[in-house]
């Protein structure tokens, strides 16, 4: 519109055009340039909402007439006026007609304390110039805030496809599992019942046959046993005689080696009949580690009379071992899966740019507490003691409704004490680097942080800059 | 603040433990921590006895009569000990009463420093005399003391009618000190024994002093020791308790003795406890119960339409108060008392005071009117101090505002919200750990800054200094008051020490003046760091409070000096709250009004600051109870008086903080405060309705403050409350006696606040026969003497001006009320239907003493009387200028004018433009511009 004839920018041509309209509107207190039409000196003053017609020189006279306070522009008259802060070099603004020569200086012009005594002095060179600086270096960080967003957008879609193709993975894995399942549990069943009916069928001959004398289902003695390792009879087995006869229980075809021989004699190359009871019988008798070629079980057993049982017993005990394997990884898969769906499940923001603070976390000390945020899990206070109290878990994004990103609700932490739970709000503020930047309690148990960080940059603040009168 | 509850991360594990024993029950007072009168040795005992033939005889022939006062003795028939009676007729049309031992084995109490002066004798003189007692005049009005012989008794009479009558009943009771004799005497009883007997040698040979002792020999439990609870109090005195009845007849209402939450009008307490009076922390107390609170003013007031009186018992231990209605037995007068006993409907009330020590002391203050007993009471206590303007605006307070960062925010909330503020408030959290006159260095590194960035925007700070210091050998202020001896002491002879917000903590001991002067030196500006001439004091805990003690509070045979705390607990929290504002008022060098807020207090502290209703309730109830406490307070002279707006405890619903801030507008301190537990309520945070709705009630507060800056000169003045019953403007319309939903501020102003829960319509009473009310919204005329039914909304508060006032207002509000100081009045004249009205306006700096030394202020008196309204000086004698002007006089009630000239002294007359509202005969002068300390008229024609 018109140049601001304070400045004494009027041409001289069309100063004289605008003479009089300049020199009107220069008394009008209090108002801005887009509202000087509504002062043109006239006899009369129309109030802006229309509702009266007061003199003119009842404009700014200190007396308020309309009741929409349009006739006090410049004065503190009019208890819903407003006066307007040129603020040249700085921002212009309204203030409330009530912070008219209060004895505060509002405007940085001074021209809100024109009658007060409190000496203002014109701030909005140094004001305009410190906020341009900081509007410039907003914007800074906005520019590689975005920047930085956009990586860890392009990154977050990246990870994101990896969960995915990492939950496709699992559910095959979980897929596969599942069919091995079934196999070895058909599997573990028919050799349970196999080897279970082997050992009916022998529990009963065994009975039959106990109560004759000419079983050959009596238990072996170490006599017997002695004798039948003793090739040469000479009395005493050695160590070859070890090799030749007895063998490894999982593998029969290998042999034993002159070590391992020895030392199932007990350290030593010979022994008699007492020696081996004490040595070589008591690892047959168990079982463990050695047995006679061609015989299974250990001696004294069920197995041991019958190989066929000994056979269908390790093989049903085999697919049991390996159907609790295949359980195991199943049960491994699906809690992945499952934790994998809730976390994708999680709303990382509408371009998923939320998605890289996952299974981080940002600490802050306060004094004697260290706080410490677990973006989309968890926030806790450690104290000096080293007590770990919960501020709250996971609940929500909590923004308005424009935004619902820039605050994150965190509930049902610890219970307070004659109180509600502890819960925490984030609120998420634009940076270049993701950190922790605050933390507050404003009321007991209800925590208040900020945590900045480059996605929660926002292009729409690009926009905001310095509009002044000039 | 307070309450004795925090959070058990912030106490040491033993007073957690020791709290959740102690605490069960999460909304309620547990009763249980707490007196009723059986388990109150004294009270059982004197309570016991009941009404009868008194065994008192006033021995006639010692009567001596002086100029200023007689003395006659009186003695027990039972145990022949003997009292002396004291008789003074007061300055004022007041009697004095005053009864101790004759002897007693050694001094007993009297309460020290809450009379202002020796209170100003007249002569009585003796009208007749014979065997059965005397008659002496009391000057004015055919008024006479009537001492009866046998029984003793004492009546007051106006002509033909008895006005009071003290030991009617025959409750006079005096507990004489006396050696142990029961079997668990110390060694050294024996020797004492001795001198007492020698002590209590007759002076005359007539009485056998020595029988007297068979009556001593009865010993009951509790007279020598008595255990509450885990608590034992040692008495090494013994019984010393005293009581006094007094009967009123006509009378039928009786109000005062606060501090309880309960209605106006005292009830009888027949089947019940009696009204108790001892200063004691109550942990969320209860409405409409007798309890004792944190305060106890031993004043009370009787009312009939014929005449307003009060009883004043100064005695400062732990007191009972029965009431009764109509249950005093026939009496039986002298023959020489020219009276007939009118019919037995005639109504009464009888009021029994009972005191644990110390002696009858008893101010007897005639009225007739209640303005009278106001004055009457005011010359022996004092009056309110004027406060600073600025304590009279909104106060933001909450425990706790946790730092710098969070005051800075809080005060552009208001700013950003355009709601005026006055004072930000720093609960117990701003201290070094509890340590009172420090700073927590880490969230107040900076406090003058802060202070600075208020005084910047002419606002103001208080923050609290509790009268419990922590027991820390780093701690400076600890270390001098140990050094010098300044701790209330143990009965073992040690520093008394006790539990509260530090942990272990000491009571300096307030009774000891040289301790008050060290403590008031304390808040000198380079004492108290951080300290600047912007921030006032906040005395909380003084009852004093002490988590582990009995009830909650000091143990009775902790020592200040030679007395027990039993003899003077209830002037402790007095002291405290004098002892800080004299601190304000040094550090200024005697210039500026000191602004201190006390929890507990006494008859007297109204000299000191403010008080407010301790730890309340965010409940509807609270709400409501909290007009009948300060109107109680302001009868007795406590005019400065509030709750806490929100309720401490719990958090209200939006609609009932809505309505606190309405109701809390209208009520002398103006105060919001809240829990630590409890969510942030500032007014901005529930939505921009409520915030509107809150701004209003805020700015209706700011707009009025000329006229309660005035009210507060007043009640300076001359003891007039702020806020009052209606009875007392109204003192024969009986439909007022027991009205305590609504009061009057001033004369001028009604108020109704709304305090029930969705309310759709207030019914208020208008008083006033013929008279006429404005509502101050509308302008709305409505006759007096009706019941008024008020539909409301949730912005409405009932406020109506009297037909007959004028009340200035301040139309702009702004941020905080010096920013106010300079801006014009508007006047608002309310025409009775004589087309009469009178108002006045009170100027002056608004925070020095200038205006008591210097005689600097301005008081109008503005009168509208046959179409002219004019403003003359009603203080000549003073001076001070203004820069505020008079922008606007709103005329209710009026007529349209032709024209309206506005006439100043030097001659000049000018026409005033002005409107007239036909519907509602609303007529608005315009902008008369004269200055508001100046004489000047405007004539209407």
């Amino acid at each position: 519109m018109f140049p601001n004839c304070s400045l004494g920018h009027c041409h001289i041509i069309i100063a004289v055009v605008l003479w009089s309209i300049c020199v009107d509107s220069r008394k009008i207190r209090g108002i801005s340039l887009s509202y000087k039409r509504f002062y043109r000196e006239r006899k009369s003053f129309l109030c802006i909402d229309g509702s009266k017609m007061i003199p003119f020189d009842q404009v700014n006279d200190d007396y308020c007439d309309c009741v929409d306070g349009s006739d006090e522009p410049g004065t503190a008259a009019c208890p819903n006026g407003r006066f307007y802060c040129t603020n040249l070099g700085y921002r212009s603004h309204y203030i409330p007609s009530s912070r008219v020569n209060d004895g505060i200086c509002d405007c940085c012009d001074a021209s809100d304390e024109y009658r007060s005594q409190t000496p203002c002095q014109n701030t909005c060179r140094n004001l305009g110039q410190r906020e341009r600086a900081e509007v410039e270096g907003q914007m800074r960080v906005l520019g590689e805030g975005l920047r930085l967003k956009q990586q860890l957008i392009e990154e977050g879609v990246l990870t994101w496809r990896e969960k995915q193709a990492q939950l496709r993975d699992l559910q095959r894995v979980s897929d596969d599992l599942q069919t091995q399942l079934d196999d070895l549990r058909k599997e573990e069943a028919r050799r349970k019942e196999e080897a279970d009916a082997l050992r009916e069928r022998e529990i009963g001959a065994r009975e039959t046959a106990d109560n004759s004398p000419t079983s050959h289902y009596r238990p072996e003695s170490p006599i017997s046993v002695f004798k039948e390792l003793d090739s040469n009879r000479d009395g005493s087995i050695t160590v070859d005689e070890v090799q030749a006869k007895l063998s490894p229980v999982q593998d029969e075809e290998h042999a034993l080696s002159e070590d391992e021989a020895v030392a199932l004699l007990g350290g030593v190359h010979r022994v008699d009949l007492s020696r081996f009871e004490e040595t070589l019988w008591t690892s047959l008798r168990t079982g463990d580690n050695v047995t006679i070629k061609g015989r299974h079980g250990v001696p004294g057993s069920l197995a041991d009379e019958d190989p066929n049982i000994k056979a269908a017993v390790s093989a049903a005990e085999k697919a049991a071992a390996d159907l609790k394997r295949v359980e195991d990884a199943y049960e491994t898969v699906y809690m992945e899966i499952r934790d994998l769906r809730e976390k994708l499940s999680i709303d990382y923001g509408s371009e998923r740019e939320f998605l890289f603070l996952h299974n981080q976390c940002f600490q802050l000390k306060v004094h004697e507490y260290i706080y410490e945020l677990c973006p989309f899990s968890q926030v806790t206070q450690k104290s000096a003691s080293g007590e770990v109290v919960s501020l709250g878990k996971w609940g929500s994004w909590a923004g308005s409704p424009e935004n619902q990103y820039c605050q994150m609700r965190y509930e049902s932490g610890e219970p307070c004490w004659q109180g509600p739970t502890r819960n925490t709000m984030v609120m998420l503020i634009c940076g270049t680097e993701t950190a922790l930047r605050s933390v507050k309690e404003p009321s007991k148990c209800q925590y208040v942080m900020e945590l900045q960080t480059p996605v929660s940059c926002q292009p729409a603040l690009r926009q905001r800059g310095i509009h002044s009168e000039l | 603040m307070a309450a004795f509850v925090v959070s058990p991360l912030k106490m040491g594990p033993l007073l957690v433990l020791w709290l959740a024993v102690c605490l069960s029950g999460t909304w309620a007072v547990d009763r249980g921590n707490f007196k009723t009168c059986d388990q109150s040795a004294f009270c059982k005992r004197q309570r016991a006895l009941k009404p009868g033939q008194s065994p008192y005889r006033a021995l006639l022939e010692t009567l001596e009569l002086t100029n200023t006062k007689l003395t006659l003795q009186l003695i027990n028939d039972n145990n022949k000990v003997r009292l002396l009676l004291e008789l003074y007729r007061l300055q004022g049309n007041m009697t004095r009463v005053k009864i101790n031992e004759l002897k007693p084995l050694k001094p007993r109490f009297e309460v020290p420093d809450v009379l202002i002066n020796d209170p100003p004798t007249e002569p009585l003189s003796l009208l007749s005399r014979d065997e059965n007692g005397v008659v002496l005049s009391l000057g004015a009005d055919s008024q006479r003391l009537i001492v009866s012989a046998k029984p003793f008794r004492l009546d007051i009479m106006e002509g033909r009618e008895v006005l009071l009558s003290l030991n009617s009943r025959g409750l006079l009771a005096f507990e004489h000190l006396r050696i142990r004799k029961d079997t668990k005497v110390d060694p050294e009883g024996t020797e004492n024994k001795e001198e007492t007997e020698a002590a209590n040698e007759p002076a005359e040979g007539e009485e056998v002093w020595g029988e007297k002792a068979k009556e001593d020999e009865k010993v009951e439990d509790g007279m020598w020791e008595e255990t509450f609870k885990s608590h034992t109090d040692s008495k090494p005195n013994g019984p010393s308790s005293i009581s006094l009845d007094f009967s009123l007849p006509g009378v039928e209402n009786v109000y005062g003795i606060p501090e309880h939450a309960d209605s106006l009008k005292l009830k009888a307490t027949d089947g019940g406890d009696p009204y108790r009076l001892f200063n004691l922390d109550v942990f969320q107390y209860e409405v409409f119960n007798p309890m004792a609170l944190y305060g106890a003013i031993p004043v009370m007031l009787s009312h009939s339409a014929q005449r307003t009186m009060g009883i004043f018992w100064l005695n400062a231990a732990e007191t009972w108060v029965d009431i009764s209605s109509n249950t005093a037995g026939k009496t039986v007068f002298g023959q020489m008392l020219d009276y007939v006993q009118g019919s037995s409907e005639t109504p009464q009330t009888d009021v029994r005071w009972i005191s644990e020590s110390g002696i009858i002391d008893v101010f007897i203050m005639l009225g007739p009117t209640p303005a009278d007993v106001f004055s009457q009471y005011a010359s022996l206590t004092g009056t309110q101090a004027f406060p600073p303007l600025s304590a009279l605006a909104y106060h933001q307070c909450r425990w706790n505002y946790n730092d710098q960062e969070d005051v800075a925010a809080v005060d552009q909330g208001f700013d950003d919200h355009d709601i005026p503020y006055d004072f930000i408030w720093l609960d117990i959290e701003h201290t070094d750990g509890k340590r009172y006159f420090t700073w927590d260095h880490h969230k107040f590194p900076q406090p003058k800054d802060m202070l600075q960035g208020l005084l910047d925007k002419r606002r103001k700070m208080v923050t609290i200094v509790d009268p419990h210091i922590k027991v820390d050998s780093s701690y400076k202020i600890h270390n001098e008051i140990r050094s010098k001896g300044f701790y209330v002491k143990s009965k073992d002879g040690g520093d008394y020490e006790g539990w509260c917000w530090p942990g272990n903590s000491g009571y300096p001991d307030f009774t000891n003046p040289e301790m008050r002067a060290w403590w008031a030196s304390m808040f000198a500006y380079d004492q108290y760091e951080g300290s600047m001439e912007n921030m006032y004091t906040w005395n909380d805990m003084n009852e004093p409070s002490v988590f582990n003690g009995p009830e909650v509070t000091m143990h009775k045979d902790a020592l200040h000096g030679n007395w027990e705390n039993r003899d003077l607990h209830n002037l402790y929290g007095l002291y405290v709250q004098r002892a800080t504002a004299e601190g304000l008022i040094e550090r200024s060098g005697g210039v500026e009004r000191p602004f201190v807020l006390a929890r507990a207090f006494f008859a007297g502290s109204q000299r000191y600051g403010a008080v407010w209703t301790g730890d309340n309730a965010a409940e509807w109830d609270h709400l409501k109870i909290s007009i009948p406490m300060c109107l109680s307070l302001g009868l007795v002279g406590v005019s400065f008086c509030g709750a806490d707006v929100g309720g401490f405890f719990k958090s209200p619903s939006t609609e009932l903080l809505v309505r606190w801030y309405q109701t809390g507008a209208y009520q002398p301190f103006f105060r919001a405060h809240a829990h630590l537990d409890t969510p942030r309520r500032e007014p901005w945070l529930f939505g921009p309705e409520n915030t509107a709705l809150i701004r209003e009630a805020v700015r209706q507060r700011y707009a009025l403050l000329p006229y309660w800056y005035q009210l507060f000169y007043h009640a300076h003045h001359s003891g007039q409350p702020v806020m009052r019953p209606l009875w007392v403007e109204y003192p024969q319309d009986t439909a007022t006696f027991s009205m305590d939903d609504q009061f009057l501020l001033g004369r001028d102003l009604l108020v109704h606040p709304v305090t029930e829960e969705g309310a759709r319509g207030v019914t208020a009473y208008l008083p006033g026969k013929g008279e006429v009310w404005f509502d101050v919204h509308t302008f709305q005329k409505h006759n007096g003497a009706q019941n008024l039914y008020i539909p409301v909304t949730i912005s409405s508060i009932p406020v109506f001006q009297r037909g007959g006032s004028i009340i200035p207002r301040k139309a702009r509000v702004r941020r905080s009320s010096s920013c106010m100081e300079h801006d014009p009045y508007t006047l608002f004249v309310a025409l009775s239907p004589k087309r009469f009205a009178q108002g006045e306006l009170y100027i002056d700096d608004g925070h020095t003493f200038n205006f008591d030394k210097q005689k600097q202020f301005i008081h109008r008196r503005f009168s509208f009387a046959n179409n002219a309204l004019s403003s003359r000086n009603l203080a000549p004698g003073s001076q001070f200028t203004t820069f505020s002007w008079v922008e606007k006089i709103v005329i209710l009630g009026a007529s349209k004018p032709s024209k309206a000239t506005l006439k100043t002294p030097d001659g000049k007359e000018s026409l005033l433009e002005f409107e007239f509202d036909a519907s509602m005969s609303v007529l608005t002068l315009r902008k008369p511009g004269v200055n508001a300390g100046l004489d000047w008229t405007v004539v209407l024609q």
